[in-house]
């Protein structure tokens, strides 16, 4: 089920809505319920794989309940392992197989397992618990409140990503409490927002950018589209961006405050400044369960921990490359800007200040370039459009293009919409929720065209 | 109530207000002229578009038959037809559709004429597909189905208003309705002397065994509308002609799959009076001549004309007309 279609705005988001009113005054039915309306959120989207959730959750709360009993760390151990396995079996599979037909000459099966939805982001939360859990730091939960931690549905099929600590203690509590009007009214406005996004934002370029990369896979884009592929990261950007602001709201609908995600990555000044800004729960588990385990092992000699906290950046980055897919193509993304941010910490070290716009312009290009890579899926495609870089951008298409101008403005442009709704609702004003209430009718409108595109970040 | 209170109140009753008054608007209306809802009297559309236009034009009473098929079949022209049978003809064909929106379109019409004149069906390669055929691409099928409440829900959507406004234009007289008739001259569009080398035919993919090669689920799907019909109702399929060097040579798996796909189409209409089956998919001096082309499937008038010749010949003497092609 998708945020942007009907089913889910006027049939699953009201019906979860009026039913856990109703429940909102019992607190034992609070969390139960949420799990229950969570489950068959995800069940309706993914039918088959809505055992292995269930499954997973069951798995992993009983270990951390065995950990709990017998203090044996090698569980935890185990479980990490096995969800890590599972990811790999479902996601990896054919990455492996047909490497190892390439290095061995041998003929290697296709498996067709299907990639159950949200198993990157709920594998995760599953690893930030257990090994919080292992490190001291987490508690133990009940059941129930461990399922809504992992299967809560506004977060459930793609972030943002959540620690522990950030929700349990919200899960459960009133929601129908003095001043939820005020919550509800930012709930709207995330959500508003979100959908404006997706839909008049990242769709809008998707429309103008996907034949060009689909010409990419058959040879040189050379009738001067190739620059226009250049708008995959700010697609890519809207998409999710706006996908994690429906996010948020939809959790505030019930209570829940969501980690930001985004925070204007396109007015960042240095390729660190952006990784701070763009997918930061993601960075922030990568920083926290990778990076910092990598730089804090005895490696090498204290002397060359600089070049340790390299080599973990270089790995780091490479296994967010390999996240986002199984795919060289992903792997290699993940190098170059892992190559970049310690180009970037060297510079600061040892290089002379560069002034913010230079820093600024170096970053985009280098970001939008690393972008094609990231969509072509092949590095011929990719090498495609570059090379289509040589001729002039086409102008027939007139007004078409005009989204890949007024896009990348909006991005440029813009502050982070989470500060432009706290500047929006420092007060109430009626107005400007009429004004939502009709770009609410219009992004209906423009949903029951019935091209409902997809969010990116499911595939990840 | 709190000042926020007033704020969520604002917004969910400008949008439940706003689109409770516009789908009034748009039921009132009816913008696609379906017959499922409109109460201001407004008769037919000005929609280029026959995927959409089709509907209004397939329930209008002043017709009795109907043209179906594709692109290739819409190159018929509706009015010499009518001239020629007596009948009064209506281009229902819808370009770009796949077997089965063509059979939601003919429904559709079937539904509107409790009598019915006869039906001519252009059977592109897309009816010789011997499995499930092509994925299914977006098709308004909750415009043809007889579901008013999935046509309700679809009217929410900038396509709907702005065919309601035209629809208003047309009452109000600002601007005339479309030809019913459906009739299209492909020479406004492509003038005498272009052809285009593209659009060869899409010949399905040749059945795996021999056993399948008599399988055609799209054919048995129009043999069970054809059984539905009243015995009396004259029924022409026609195999549009492609231009002769894309005509299947004699003797090659492509022949023997287009002879095979012939013979299913020819039983369907086998001992029913006034109805026959035609290919016209010939290698001959019309179908060589690049003058009578503006593409590989899309002929101009001159073999239309042929065609609807064998059409009304086929509609007097059945399997017993003389076929002048």
């Amino acid at each position: 089920m998708l945020f942007n279609d009907y089913p889910f705005l006027l049939g699953f988001l009201p019906a979860a809505l009026v039913i856990y009113r109703l429940a909102d005054p019992y607190p034992q039915a609070r969390i139960p319920l949420l799990v229950l309306l969570s489950l068959v959120f995800y069940g309706i989207g993914n039918p088959p794989f809505i055992l292995l959730l269930v499954a997973s959750i069951a798995v992993n709360w009983l270990a951390a309940q065995a950990y709990r009993r017998f203090k044996i760390p090698v569980i935890i151990t185990a479980a990490i392992v096995l969800n890590l396995a599972l990811l790999g079996v479902f996601k990896y599979s054919n990455f492996v197989l047909s490497n190892v037909g390439w290095l061995t000459g041998a003929p290697m099966p296709h498996v067709d397992l299907g990639l159950p939805v949200g198993i990157s982001f709920f594998t995760f939360h599953h690893i930030m618990y257990l090994v919080d859990l292992k490190r001291g730091k987490a508690p133990f939960y009940a059941l129930d409140r461990y399922a809504l931690y992992i299967s809560f549905f506004p977060q459930l099929l793609a972030g943002p990503l959540v620690r522990w600590s950030e929700v349990m203690e919200q899960f459960g509590q009133k929601v129908y409490s003095p001043g939820w009007q005020r919550s509800f009214a930012v709930a709207i406005c995330f959500i508003t927002i979100g959908l404006v996004e997706k839909i008049f934002l990242a769709d809008r370029i998707a429309h103008n950018i996907d034949n060009v990369y689909a010409q990419a896979f058959y040879g040189p884009v050379t009738n001067g589209d190739a620059w226009s592929a250049l708008a995959f990261s700010f697609q890519i950007l809207f998409d999710f961006s706006g996908y994690t602001d429906i996010a948020i709201g939809l959790g505030l609908l019930f209570g829940v405050k969501l980690p930001f995600n985004f925070n204007a990555p396109f007015r960042s000044v240095s390729i660190q400044d952006f990784w701070q800004r763009w997918h930061m729960t993601l960075m922030t588990f990568l920083r926290d369960y990778v990076y910092f385990p990598l730089i804090n092992a005895r490696i090498l000699p204290r002397r060359f921990l600089p070049w340790q906290m390299h080599a973990a950046t270089m790995i780091t980055m490479m296994l967010c490359g390999l996240w986002h897919g199984a795919s060289w193509t992903f792997v290699l993304w993940g190098m170059l800007h892992g190559a970049a941010l310690v180009v970037c910490a060297v510079w600061r070290r040892y290089g002379p200040r560069l002034p913010s716009i230079v820093g600024w312009a170096l970053t985009v290009i280098f970001v939008l370039a690393t972008g094609v890579i990231f969509r072509a899926g092949s590095l011929q495609s990719a090498w495609n459009i570059f090379q289509g870089l040589a001729y002039l951008p086409s102008l027939e298409r007139g007004k078409h293009l005009l989204s890949l101008l007024i896009v990348p403005a909006f991005a440029f442009a813009l502050p982070a919409s989470q500060d432009i709704i706290a500047f929006l609702t420092q007060r109430p004003r009626p107005w400007l929720f009429v004004l939502a209430g009709f770009a609410l009718l219009v992004i209906l409108l423009d949903l029951g065209e019935r091209n409902v595109v997809g969010f990116g970040y499911f595939n990840f | 109530m709190t000042e926020w209170g007033r704020c969520l109140r604002a917004c969910l009753g400008t949008l439940g207000i706003s689109a409770a008054l516009l789908l009034a608007f748009l039921l009132a209306v009816d913008p696609y002229d379906s017959g499922k809802f409109g109460i201001l009297g407004i008769v037919g559309v000005d929609d280029r578009n026959t995927v959409t236009a089709s509907a209004s034009r397939a329930r209008d009473p002043n017709f009795d038959s109907a043209i179906f098929g594709n692109s290739t079949a819409l190159l018929l022209n509706p009015i010499p037809l009518s001239q020629a049978t007596g009948l009064r003809f209506v281009q229902l064909s819808v370009v770009g559709s796949s077997p089965t929106e063509q059979l939601a379109v003919l429904d559709f019409f079937l539904r509107y004429h409790a009598h019915v004149g006869a039906l001519v069906i252009g059977a592109d390669p897309g009816w010789c597909v011997h499995g499930p055929g092509e994925p299914p691409r977006p098709f308004p099928y909750w415009l043809y189905d007889t579901s008013t409440l999935g046509y309700a829900g679809r009217l929410m959507s900038g396509a709907a208003i702005e065919h309601a406004l035209q629809r208003v234009s047309i009452g109000l007289g600002l601007r005339p309705r479309k030809d019913p008739t459906g009739t299209f001259n492909p020479e406004d569009v492509w003038p005498v002397g272009q052809f285009f080398a593209k659009n060869g035919p899409a010949d399905p993919l040749p059945a795996s065994d021999a056993a399948g090669r008599d399988v055609f689920p799209e054919v048995e799907k129009l043999d069970r509308v054809i059984k539905s019909l009243p015995a009396d109702v004259p029924i022409v399929l026609l195999v549009p002609p492609t231009f002769a060097p894309t005509v299947p040579q004699p003797g090659t798996l492509q022949a023997e799959e287009r002879e095979a796909c012939n013979r299913a189409l020819q039983k369907l209409v086998a001992g029913r009076p006034h109805s026959n089956f035609v290919n016209y998919r010939v290698d001959n001096a019309l179908t060589h001549d690049r003058a009578n082309w503006l593409d590989f499937i899309h002929y101009r008038p001159l073999i239309a004309s042929k065609i609807s010749e064998g059409i009304a010949a086929s509609i007097r003497l059945g399997g017993a007309a003389k076929i002048d092609f």
